[in-house]
């Protein structure tokens, strides 16, 4: 059975209710967070906007709920939404569900973070999910459990907002987004990706841009858009940030702490875009908060500007304080697949925040040179420049080339 | 707000037409009479100038490239405009595509003040006996060039400055904004000595940084270095990878955007970035000249500029490096977005320019056949 966490503060302004302070029982059934919730949220009568699941009945009801329920007028001051995030169990991703969820929980809002498969799995071994002990401290909700069943995980509760951070295609989101129709959800939110971009010759990739027929977001974007009333896109790159499930920066900073040299294909020239995590969360809470604002838009979920792949790795040398020699190979010359030897795409991979900008008034706050010495710090801290690492395709790469490799 | 004016396009045939208008006292003369009007039509106690009233414009320069297009923009919103140059080049020319109706009225009303702007003194005194509301330098590269303008003109209600993104210091962390870090030491550090005696001044100064500028009538060789080989069937040779992104901003696009900071609150004090909202890599820009100009796409051969010696001749007409600006900053606080994709650019100056058979620099392919001659040339 999913542990369900007592949400932190439920702010009512009601003088006749404890619930300010109130916590409710050490078993609180979602079902009734979620139905005093909405039933704060909501501006019409008492009745109609309080929402009785079928669980409702089945656990134990705190007294004071029922008084309360039955005396409360007042509004809250500001709207108390109840977010949930289907987070990616891995990969570069799953991050974002983690700061989202974070900066939720700071703003006030109410958090369910279901995590797809199983909480024993030993994916939940690896950060960000290692620690979500934070997520549950800052009175937010972790469940586990299949997207496709998404009402049964959460056990009948009810949201204002979901965001999907989990699926790739039309048969994995599907199931939540009809669950999320047919559940009277507010907002709907997809993390897809700016990977779909038809790759072109004129950057950026620009909201509103041409993207690749066959990838398998476009379904699901599609779908969305025919759906839901409120709905809204995010498009991200590449990230760094404490808590990232999937390597980035560490991959630069492996190299120049072992004073190996940096393989990097092609020229070394290809901008892309690597942005501080926070930035996703930053643009995603502003689109909560802004529903109207931010429905029936794109918005490529990226820092404001490019690094080229050359100034990456000089960035990361610069955070570690050690030189760095970065060797450029041609992958099909040296017969590697580009893709299993480097982190990032042996292109130019860049889109622009435009949207968010000029829609919801975001701004990005990632500061490469500086972020990249706070993640310096972290690597050594964990004792991951002394991890014993085997760099095979390195070593093919530069045999090749006929690099020497110290010892 | 100004209307944003766009040259009519009609008349297929180029006629050079030497204005009749040039000496300094015929043009004193002209301008009392229409002070004396304006004076006329202005309520008595008004001092305030609005954005939308007539102002009295100079323009440093004016008769190359921005200033013809923006002289005419300014002249159509009913400003009275001088422009200050020595004469080499003729005061008012008719463009391609500009109806004779047109031209004939720019012709009667553009105003010129003959003059070598590096005379300080007589820049200092012909301005101070003129007097003008606004001054747009167009040309001005030195500080020193400058202070008998802004000494002249005590009540100068805006100094807008035509600068140059070229005063960015290289940075790994692109696009350039407006807030990021100058190079004081850049070729053109003279833009940026300008900009700090504006702020220094205490002027009400705009300064706009351009990045690439092309379109019909430039006479920088950006667009017309590819369309030369284009025509002759040759090669494209570009420098290393191809990869490096450029940005080109088109001449009709910019001279909005000097338009919009007349008279705006939101441009006091204030830099902006100006070019084309998307950026482009060297071969997808070889490519884009083709596809505008109804040319087949070209063969590009990437090579090692460092193993030749061209001498002091350029073989490529951009710098090796990524080099962009963002104008968001001009976006959201001018209301100004670039008109022209660059496709439609490059047609634009195909067809009022080089597809009319004129140019500004003759084809020269020295450095092209130094590098097709030799074997040594990298995969592209």
């Amino acid at each position: 059975m999913a542990s369900f966490a007592s949400p932190s503060s439920l702010l009512f302004s009601s003088p006749t209710s404890n619930f300010a302070s109130a916590t409710l029982s050490s078993h609180p059934c979602l079902s009734v967070s979620s139905s005093i919730c909405s039933f704060s949220l909501s501006s019409s009568s008492l009745s109609s906007s309080l929402h009785i699941s079928p669980h409702f009945l089945l656990y134990p009801i705190n007294s004071r709920v029922r008084s309360a329920s039955s005396s409360f007028s007042v509004k809250a001051a500001s709207e108390k939404k109840k977010v949930l995030i289907v987070n990616t169990n891995t990969g570069g991703h799953a991050v974002i569900g983690f700061y989202f969820a974070k900066e939720l929980l700071s703003s006030g809002y109410d958090v369910t973070v279901l995590t797809v498969g199983s909480e024993n799995s030993d994916k939940m071994k690896k950060p960000p999910f290692n620690r979500f002990s934070e997520i549950v401290s800052a009175g937010g909700s972790t469940v586990w459990g299949e997207p496709a069943e998404v009402g049964k995980v959460v056990g009948g509760a009810i949201f204002d907002v979901v965001l999907d951070n989990n699926g790739k295609d039309l048969e994995t989101v599907r199931p939540v987004a009809d669950w999320a129709k047919s559940a009277g959800v507010k907002q709907f939110l997809y993390i897809s990706s700016a990977g779909i971009y038809n790759p072109t010759e004129e950057l950026p990739h620009v909201e509103g841009d041409v993207v690749k027929a066959s990838a398998s977001h476009v379904a699901v974007e599609k779908y969305l858009a025919e759906i839901f009333s409120s709905w809204a896109i995010f498009r991200p790159q590449y990230m760094i940030g404490s808590g990232n499930n999937k390597d980035c920066e560490e991959w630069f900073f492996d190299r120049i702490v072992r004073n190996r040299p940096v393989p990097i294909p092609g020229s070394g020239m290809q901008l892309t875009n690597i942005s501080h995590v926070k930035d996703l969360s930053s643009m995603l809470t502003l689109a909560v908060q802004n529903p109207s604002a931010s429905s029936g838009n794109i918005f490529n979920c990226v820092s404001d500007r490019a690094v080229t792949l050359d100034g990456m790795a000089k960035l990361c040398a610069k955070a570690a304080a050690l030189p760095v020699d970065i060797v450029h190979y041609d992958p099909k010359a040296v017969g590697i697949d580009a893709k299993k030897a480097f982190p990032f795409r042996n292109m130019h991979f860049y889109a622009e925040p435009r949207a968010a900008k000029e829609i919801l008034g975001w701004s990005s706050t990632t500061n490469l040179p500086e972020d990249l010495k706070e993640r310096f710090d972290e690597y050594v801290k964990i004792g991951r420049d002394k991890k014993p690492i085997k760099f095979e395709m390195d070593d093919m790469i530069l045999n090749s080339l006929k690099v020497a490799v110290p010892v | 707000m100004a209307k944003l004016v766009v040259l009519q396009q009609r008349q297929p045939s180029f006629s050079p037409f030497a204005s009749s208008l040039s000496d300094f006292n015929g043009v004193r003369l002209h301008n009392k009479l229409i002070q004396y009007r304006r004076k006329a039509w202005q309520a008595k106690g008004t001092l305030h100038v609005k954005a939308s009233s007539a102002k009295k414009i100079l323009i440093m320069g004016g008769t190359r490239f921005i200033g013809i297009f923006l002289s005419r923009l300014l002249v159509k919103e009913g400003h009275q405009v001088t422009l200050f140059t020595r004469g080499k080049a003729p005061i008012t020319q008719q463009l391609p595509g500009e109806s004779n109706q047109d031209f004939a009225d720019f012709s009667s009303k553009i105003l010129h003040l003959k003059g070598d702007r590096k005379d300080f003194e007589f820049v200092k005194t012909s301005l101070a006996a003129e007097g003008f509301d606004v001054v747009y330098d167009i040309n001005g590269r030195e500080a020193v060039e400058v202070e008998p303008i802004l000494d002249a003109l005590p009540k100068l209600e805006q100094y807008i400055y035509c600068s140059s993104a070229g005063v960015y210091l290289k940075s790994d962390l692109l696009p350039h904004f407006e807030t990021d870090a100058v190079d004081p030491k850049s070729r053109h550090k003279g833009k940026l000595e300008t900009e700090s005696l504006l702020e220094a001044r205490d002027v009400n100064w705009t300064s706009i940084r351009p990045v690439y500028i092309y379109g019909p009538l430039n006479y920088n060789p950006v667009e017309e270095w590819f369309f030369h080989r284009l025509k002759a069937g040759r090669p494209i040779p570009i420098p290393n990878s191809g990869v490096q992104i450029t940005q080109l901003g088109h001449v009709k696009d910019l001279a909005r955007a000097f338009i919009q900071v007349l008279g705006n609150q939101k441009a006091i004090k204030q830099v902006f970035n100006i070019s084309g909202d998307k950026y482009v890599t060297f071969d997808g820009l070889a490519r884009a000249c083709a596809k505008a100009a109804g040319f087949p796409e070209p063969e590009i051969i990437h090579y090692n500029p460092k193993e030749f010696d061209f001498g002091k001749k350029k073989s490529f007409p951009f710098r090796d490096q990524h080099f962009f600006a963002s104008i968001e900053k001009a976006k959201s606080e001018l209301g100004w977005k670039p008109e022209f994709s660059l496709v439609d650019g490059l047609a634009d100056s195909y067809k009022f320019d080089f597809g009319r058979g004129t140019f500004r620099k003759e084809a020269d392919f020295t450095t092209d056949d130094m590098i097709l001659g030799k074997s040594l040339v990298l995969q592209s």
